[in-house]
């Protein structure tokens, strides 16, 4: 089967795209950087692996975005526990997270658990940081003036302090969620599956690296842009400049 | 091996430790022995030099363009997208890429690794710089600095929070991908890890346990540097 | 009193007395007192300004009738109600609250920042929305920026839309802490006059915290200095502040300019004018010659009139010399002043036109009378001038 692709680029394609005269050969024993060929018969092996790898991300971002917010939250009442938990959560990001899968495992075994629980340890930082920052941004006057009108702490909180800070959570989450995508082709490693099993089957197969890996990028960069356009979309009040 | 101690996790530790000090003899490799503090020296080694390298280069070719860009101001979309982009790219599959497509060997690594390292240092240097007060930087340049002077005056001093949280995060991802090393020829800590075959699972956390003191001992290295470079007027604040 | 008349009228709830009765704060282990037992009463419907150098607690005292900062010792009564017999929070949705950088929340459009307190207080949409649209044209802002954002804003406005905010669910008191404090002098004069005729539309108690003493003289019914410690120095209303100040503090604080501030409480119409002798264009010279030289004038200037007796010009000799009176006259009319201008402001124009006459008119334009600086120091320095200041007090400001 010659690829379309062949005939677009020539001479310089042959490459790239041709395959060899004998076709019986197949990709993995070529030294191609990349065949379409294969790539368009095999995708579908590339779908199971992808929604375990989106599903190991969500979950994990989510159960760090859960953590770390209420730690945030409660930090932000109690000053004292601010260093603690900088410094803490700060440890657990400094560690890398093939070495936490692996000092987990006494503890949780191998498998999915055991990678979400790491790749979570790892956006607690990025996120407290960034919520704290955000509420310590907020004016002086604005809470202030929202105290002094008879709103209660709580309300002040949820009503005028955190609406305030959500830019600079957003830019944490954000973070956090792109970093996690590309760390969790790691997760193999912990039995947590994900991309990382397709790469680490054949360390060789270049095609397959580059397929497992754009893909891993492309949703990366994808979650960025989403969460991007969120934070936009729910901030219209910074897009009002003066009239 | 002599349990001290009944329960299993701290039988695991116990057994983690012993492997990093004295040799272990191995169940694949037939007789020939694992572990001991001479390998785990060596291999410690191996991923420090790759580290170090990777992060020397990066900052070679990350930090002047950060300085010069977030000086003039310009090239914010491409510091900050770059930033973004660099998150993005998966570990795993650079180094595998690059045994696969381009070589083993530690100069290779070390410029895979750089491709880490070169996007948070370029972002946050830029950031960093482009963030000093404008008012302050009129206020010099009024006195009659040069903006070589500026730079290394105002807004380097200035920025050193930013800039070494950039450098921080570089140095984690350098460090996190060091450690699968082992994947394109080089042997760094990331052997015992992933080859638990042959070390036997003493090995796997006696593997993890220095990896994560490694880290953290670059870290806590990297913020007694920061804290010398920092004026004491910005050590106020808690970021 | 002003007080009363506020009460019945429509669209205002009313206002309550505040009355501090051994009020005492303490921060810390501290053992001096940052407010040492204040006893003042504010009596229903008046601005009471607290002035004082900073530090002296002013700012704190104003804080303990909205629990905004927690009382140790005493009481505060709001409407003879202690204010400790509501939660914070309560108590505070009942009590206006505006303070220096105003504090809008950025992220909410003015409509909804007005909306605050009444949506907490559970009022309908309907309901919301009206009162929003009513206290927008009462603070004087085009309806369309309801639904701006604070950042499109100018400082002056903002600064409104927090007087908005306040009155919003029509309080009982209202409290101020340097609320023009942020604004440029010209703006900020515009504001003061702007709250002033507002409080004569709806007869808030006001709490009012300054260090300006200019501007505690200007909005003042009653006005409270303090030294450190939140003791009053001296209690009383604006004029007896000027003629009589209890003590040296007192007197130091108010100013040098004692006698000047004092015609800020006064207005060209408390004063009997001198008259110039008026002249009509096409009159014969003759005439107005005779007038200018009848015994007992007190200026010695014919002043040009229209048919109207509206003010032209003043003749020279030059213009005597013809005929008949000129339409055009030799000398500018020069700085022209109305009947109810503030003493103090005609004193400006008149040194600002470098004029020894002005002349004054009625809203009509019609002339009335010419004021000099010789009658203004005449008048500072007689015992009659006690008196007009005395009835200054009883008129209320506006």
């Amino acid at each position: 089967m010659a690829s379309p692709l062949l005939a677009v680029t020539g001479e310089v394609g042959k490459d790239f795209f041709q395959e060899r005269s004998t076709d019986t050969l197949p990709c993995q024993a070529t030294d191609k950087l990349f065949c379409w060929d294969w790539a368009t018969q095999n995708i579908d092996r590339y779908g199971a692996p992808t929604v375990q790898h989106v599903e190991l991300v969500l979950i994990s971002v989510l159960l760090g975005f859960a953590v770390a917010f209420a730690l945030a939250l409660l930090a932000h009442r109690h000053r004292w526990l601010q260093p603690p938990l900088l410094a803490g959560t700060g440890v657990l990001y400094t560690i890398p997270s093939l070495a936490f899968f692996f000092l987990l495992l006494p503890v949780t075994g191998r498998g999915r658990d055991t990678a979400i629980i790491a790749l979570s340890a790892y956006t607690l930082q990025i996120i407290y940081r960034n919520t704290i920052v955000g509420l310590a941004n907020v004016p002086a006057s604005v809470r202030d003036s929202a105290r002094g009108m008879g709103l209660t702490e709580r309300q002040t909180l949820w009503k005028v302090e955190l609406p305030l800070a959500a830019p600079e959570i957003f830019a944490g989450l954000q973070i956090a969620t792109v970093s996690t995508v590309a760390i969790a082709t790691l997760a193999v490693f912990a039995g947590g599956g994900g991309l990382g099993t397709l790469i680490k089957s054949d360390l060789t197969f270049k095609t397959n690296i580059i397929l497992a890996g754009g893909i891993a990028f492309l949703i990366a960069i994808a979650f960025g842009l989403i969460l991007l356009g969120a934070q936009r979309l729910l901030t219209p009040w910074r897009r009002a400049r003066a009239a | 091996m002599t349990a001290l101690l009944p329960h299993p996790l701290l039988a695991s530790i116990e057994g983690a430790i012993e492997f990093i000090f004295t040799p272990q003899s191995s169940n694949v490799t037939g007789g020939k022995s694992v572990g001991g503090i001479e390998q785990v020296v060596e291999l410690t080694l191996n991923q420090l030099e790759l580290t170090l390298l990777a992060l020397a280069l990066s900052l070679l070719l990350a930090l002047p363009l950060g300085l010069y860009l977030g000086h003039r101001g310009t090239g914010e979309l491409f510091a900050v997208a770059l930033g973004n982009v660099g998150r993005a790219i998966p570990e795993l599959a650079l180094i595998a890429f690059m045994a696969a497509a381009i070589g083993v060997g530690v100069l290779n690594l070390t410029i895979a690794l750089a491709v880490l390292g070169v996007p948070p240092i370029l972002a946050n240097t830029f950031v960093g710089i482009h963030q000093v007060d404008r008012a302050t930087v009129d206020a010099a340049r009024g006195i009659g600095m040069t903006e070589l002077e500026i730079l290394r005056k105002v807004e380097i001093p200035l920025a050193i929070p930013t800039i070494f949280a950039g450098v921080r995060g570089a140095t984690i991802a350098i460090v996190a991908t060091a450690t699968i090393a082992p994947l394109a020829g080089v042997l760094t800590l990331g052997d015992f890890i992933i080859n638990g075959n042959v070390y036997g699972d003493d090995g796997v956390l006696a593997g993890a346990i220095v990896v994560a003191l490694l880290a953290l001992v670059l870290e806590f290295g990297l913020a007694g540097l920061q804290r010398l470079l920092t004026s004491k007027g910005l050590r106020l604040s808690p970021t | 009193m002003p007080g009363d008349e506020a009460s019945q009228r429509g669209s205002s709830g009313g206002a309550s007395a505040v009355r501090y009765a051994g009020a005492t704060k303490r921060y810390g282990g501290s053992t001096v007192a940052a407010v040492d037992h204040l006893d003042l009463e504010v009596p229903a419907g008046e601005i009471c300004v607290l002035v004082g150098p900073s530090g002296c607690g002013k700012t704190t005292a104003m804080r303990m009738v909205n629990r905004t900062v927690e009382l140790s010792e005493g009481d505060v009564l709001v409407g003879e109600r202690s204010v400790r017999e509501r939660s914070p929070a309560q108590l505070q949705r009942e009590i206006g609250y505006v303070i220096q950088d105003i504090g809008l929340f950025p992220h909410r459009t003015i409509a909804e920042n007005i909306a605050t307190v009444p949506s907490l207080l559970g009022w309908k949409k309907e309901r919301i929305a009206a009162r929003t649209a009513e206290l927008l044209e009462l603070i004087g802002l085009d309806a369309e920026l309801a639904d701006r954002y604070p950042a499109q804003l100018s400082g002056g406005q903002q600064q409104r839309v927090g007087v908005a905010r306040a009155l919003a669910a029509d309080p009982l008191v209202m409290l101020m802490d340097e609320p023009f404090g942020a604004i440029d002098p010209i703006n900020r004069e515009r504001l003061q006059n702007e709250f002033l005729r507002l409080q004569a539309e709806i007869g808030k108690t006001v709490l009012f915290v300054t260090h300006d003493i200019d501007e505690a003289i200007k909005i003042g019914d009653r006005i409270a200095v303090m030294r450190e410690g939140g003791r009053v120095a001296q209690y009383a209303t604006p004029a007896e502040l000027l003629m009589a100040p209890a003590d040296g503090f007192v007197e130091d604080f108010v100013g040098a300019d004692r006698a000047l501030k004092r015609l800020a409480l006064m207005r060209v119409a408390d004063i009997d004018l001198w008259e110039a002798p008026l002249a009509y264009v096409g009159q014969p010279t003759a005439e107005v010659r005779a007038k200018l030289a009848a015994p007992g004038v007190e200026v010695p200037y014919p002043l040009l009139v229209d048919s109207e007796r509206r003010p032209l010009g003043w003749l020279s000799e030059r213009d005597l010399r013809a005929e008949v009176v000129p339409s055009r006259p030799d000398s500018p009319l020069g700085p022209l002043l109305d009947r109810d201008d503030v003493m103090r402001d005609a004193l400006g124009d008149l040194l600002q036109g470098e004029a020894q006459y002005a002349a004054v008119a009625d809203a009509e334009g019609r002339i009335v009378g010419v004021l000099s600086i010789e009658i203004i120091s005449e008048f500072l320095a007689s015992p009659q001038a006690k008196t007009e200041e005395q009835s200054a007090v009883e008129r209320p400001h506006g």
